[in-house]
């Protein structure tokens, strides 16, 4: 047990945080936007954490609060996701469908070219030597474990709740839910900072766990991986995100012993997925769900 | 009662086994470079490189007379990757020891875990600032950029004495491209150059009329290119089609023979630093018989990376033969954490004639390596082909 968490705990966190940064890109998605945004706010996130980390100007403050500074550069990357998600989502959220998609990649590249510029994020090379909040790869679970399973309760209770089901009629119809008195903007943007502060604090949470953080983390390939993640998990309950970032990241890794083809299975797999399941892997278990409890139901009814 | 006893008894058992968990043999020796993904252009020389060691020193009696043997991870390009490659390498496969990433950002995320696993770690091609320190067991046989990049702008101030005003240009969306010119810089600084101008442009860049501009503005003697094979070769074509006369220095991404198709006949007379040559010293027997070999499979000589991973699996398997001499024990007798330690202790100790010459370790893992050369790119009248002249 020992061994095999020595081994391949590094996976199976990577797949509790690649499904938290799934789940990012669904709440913008509850509320029928597909913004490809979150790529950006997981390097702010990042980066936030890595400058509260290894910065001298912080180094005081390090000191005198210890362990604290972890809990700490979560807080900041969250407030500062916040505040930049009022300030992107606001005029963004005004375009719909795939100008909204564009108009979030752009925005991610533009967060990427920056840091790339930058003397405090380390241009190119990045930002290393991140400060350890565990010592083996596999205790990072303590932080990203609690965080998924505060999530999955946050997102039941959303959708029970007068704000969730506003998503929802703004997804099935914006107008429409306009006209029944839904403040469709505000709800959007709602939506797509509850995406950008997650995410934000997964990159805080991810900087000590890859131990360095650069602008190779949250580009426009991270948005597509998310997006196949959402969409092969399925779009539609919140175990889809889940299901599909854990799957999808862990592929590559169980299929290592396949060597050079393993990325070819790893695209037919994608391929047949989204064929064979349009409503992703969430939807195929649901109808199983829904098929079985009929099939009780007739059989040991009302008889 | 006498169960309990049993099943302490065997627990025992399996507890002592899994702490003295000796050598397998062959001897176990890992690589983990990028084998898919951008990277792997780069990873696949080092992959190469690798494998003719593996075969030259197994038929050269291994280690003492056990064989060791190869393992591959592949990284991919990412740091995620990197750290399941190493994860791989060190509990499932139980190697000794580690060549790799093929990215210095990689080496950052990836080398700190071995080393906390105590895990001998050598960068083949890992150039950044910083890398050795990363701990006791990380080291390198790649020299740092700062060390390589300065040897050109000296060729080149002797071709040309009256050097005045430099243009400095570089791929700021790329990590090694930007370290390579802020050492050129500071170079040019220090040997009392002016840098008329800095220019900066992406790596997916085709059109570089505004930056060409700017240099032809500056009135510059020499022009320094940091970039990649496909936008540093246009980079330097345009130059030239848009009349710079003056001599150009190429950074270490411009080190590939793909740059010619890119820019044809304006390739001629590019000066490169570099820190291996395949034909510095016709004398030195260990790079004639990689030349050899990699000439035999692949028809030309061998690039840099080839030659730097090489030379790091000749330094795991010299340091464990030091380790068998300094314990007077077999390393297959041993535990694997003890030869572990005792090879990371070897690695850093006297030198080792490898295909990019004389070279050492010192304490921190850094390398200390004898020659740089610098080369000139020299175009066949077809304009598609040409070779490296290495001037020094």
């Amino acid at each position: 047990m020992e061994e095999f968490l020595q081994n391949s705990g590094f996976l199976i966190v990577t797949m509790v945080q690649q499904s938290l940064l799934a789940m990012s890109l669904y709440y913008p998605l509850m509320a029928g936007q597909l913004s490809l945004a979150s790529p950006g706010f997981y390097a702010l996130g990042g980066y936030t954490a890595a400058i509260i980390g290894t910065h001298e100007f912080f180094t005081p403050l390090r000191e005198s609060i210890g362990w604290l500074a972890f809990p700490l550069e979560w807080l900041v990357a969250g407030v500062l996701s916040a505040i930049l998600a009022l300030i992107v989502g606001i005029p963004a959220l005004r375009l719909r469908g795939i100008y909204l998609a564009l108009a979030t990649i752009a925005f991610v590249e533009i967060l990427r070219v920056l840091c790339l510029n930058l003397t405090i994020t380390g241009g190119a090379i990045g930002i290393f030597d991140v400060p350890q909040l565990f010592e083996s790869r596999w205790s990072y679970i303590w932080i990203f474990g609690p965080l998924l399973v505060m999530m999955l309760f946050f997102s039941y209770r959303l959708e029970k709740s007068r704000t969730g089901r506003a998503f929802q009629a703004i997804r099935e119809d914006e107008l429409a839910a306009d006209s029944m008195g839904i403040n469709p903007t505000r709800y959007k943007v709602l939506a797509f900072v509850i995406g950008a502060v997650l995410a934000g604090i997964v990159g805080a949470m991810s900087a000590p766990f890859l131990n360095t953080w650069n602008a190779r983390q949250g580009t426009f390939d991270a948005s597509i991986a998310y997006l196949a993640y959402v969409l092969i998990g399925g779009s539609r309950s919140i175990w889809g995100p889940l299901l599909g970032g854990a799957m999808l990241s862990a592929l590559p890794e169980v299929l290592r012993p396949l060597k050079d083809s393993r990325l070819i299975i790893n695209g037919l797999v994608l391929v047949f997925a989204s064929i064979y399941m349009p409503k992703g892997i969430a939807g195929v278990i649901s109808r199983l769900k829904r098929s079985l409890t009929w099939k009780s139901r007739k059989n040991g009814g009302e008889a | 009662m006498k169960r309990v006893a049993i099943a302490a008894i065997s627990l025992l058992a399996v507890a002592t086994v899994a702490q003295a968990e000796l050598v397998g043999k062959p001897i176990p020796i890992g690589i983990g470079v990028a084998q898919t993904s951008n990277v792997a252009l780069l990873g696949e020389e080092e992959v190469n490189g690798a494998k003719i060691a593996e075969k030259y020193f197994n038929d050269n009696g291994g280690i003492n007379g056990t064989p060791f043997k190869l393992i591959f991870q592949d990284t991919g390009g990412d740091e995620a990757g990197a750290i399941n490659s190493f994860q791989n390498l060190m509990n499932r496969d139980k190697v000794v020891g580690i060549v790799g990433p093929t990215l210095s950002q990689q080496a950052f995320s990836a080398d700190p875990i071995a080393n906390r696993a105590k895990v001998p770690v050598i960068g083949p091609s890992n150039t950044a600032k910083g890398i050795p320190q990363i701990g006791e067991y990380v080291g390198r046989v790649s020299a740092p950029v700062a060390v390589v990049a300065p040897n050109a702008v000296k060729q080149a101030l002797k071709e040309h004495p009256n050097i005045k005003k430099v243009a400095v240009l570089y791929a700021q969306n790329d990590a090694f491209n930007t370290s390579e010119s802020g050492t050129f810089q500071e170079t040019v600084k220090k040997m009392g150059l002016q840098i008329a101008t800095i220019q900066k442009f992406q790596t997916t860049d085709t059109d570089f009329t505004t930056q060409v501009t700017a240099v032809l503005g500056a009135n510059v003697d020499l022009a320094i290119v940091s970039g990649l094979s496909a936008d540093g070769g246009n980079l330097v074509k345009q130059l030239r089609q848009l009349g710079y006369k003056g001599p150009i220095i190429g950074g270490n991404g411009l080190n590939t023979v793909n740059i010619f198709p890119v820019c044809g006949q304006y390739c001629d007379g590019i000066l490169i630093a570099q820190a291996y040559s395949p034909s510095a010293d016709p004398k030195n027997a260990i790079n004639n018989a990689l030349v050899k070999a990699y000439r035999d499979k692949y028809k030309k000589d061998p690039p840099q990376f080839t030659a730097q991973t090489f030379t790091a699996v000749q330094v795991f398997v010299e340091a464990l033969k030091k380790v068998e001499a300094a314990t007077k024990k077999k390393i297959t007798q041993m535990e694997l954490a003890k030869v572990r330690e005792e090879l990371n202790k070897q690695i850093r100790v006297g030198t080792y004639i490898t295909p990019l010459g004389k070279i050492s370790l010192d304490h921190e893992g850094e390398i200390h390596q004898e020659n740089f050369y610098v080369a000139k790119i020299k175009m066949n009248p077809d304009n598609k082909t040409g070779k490296y002249i290495y001037v020094k």
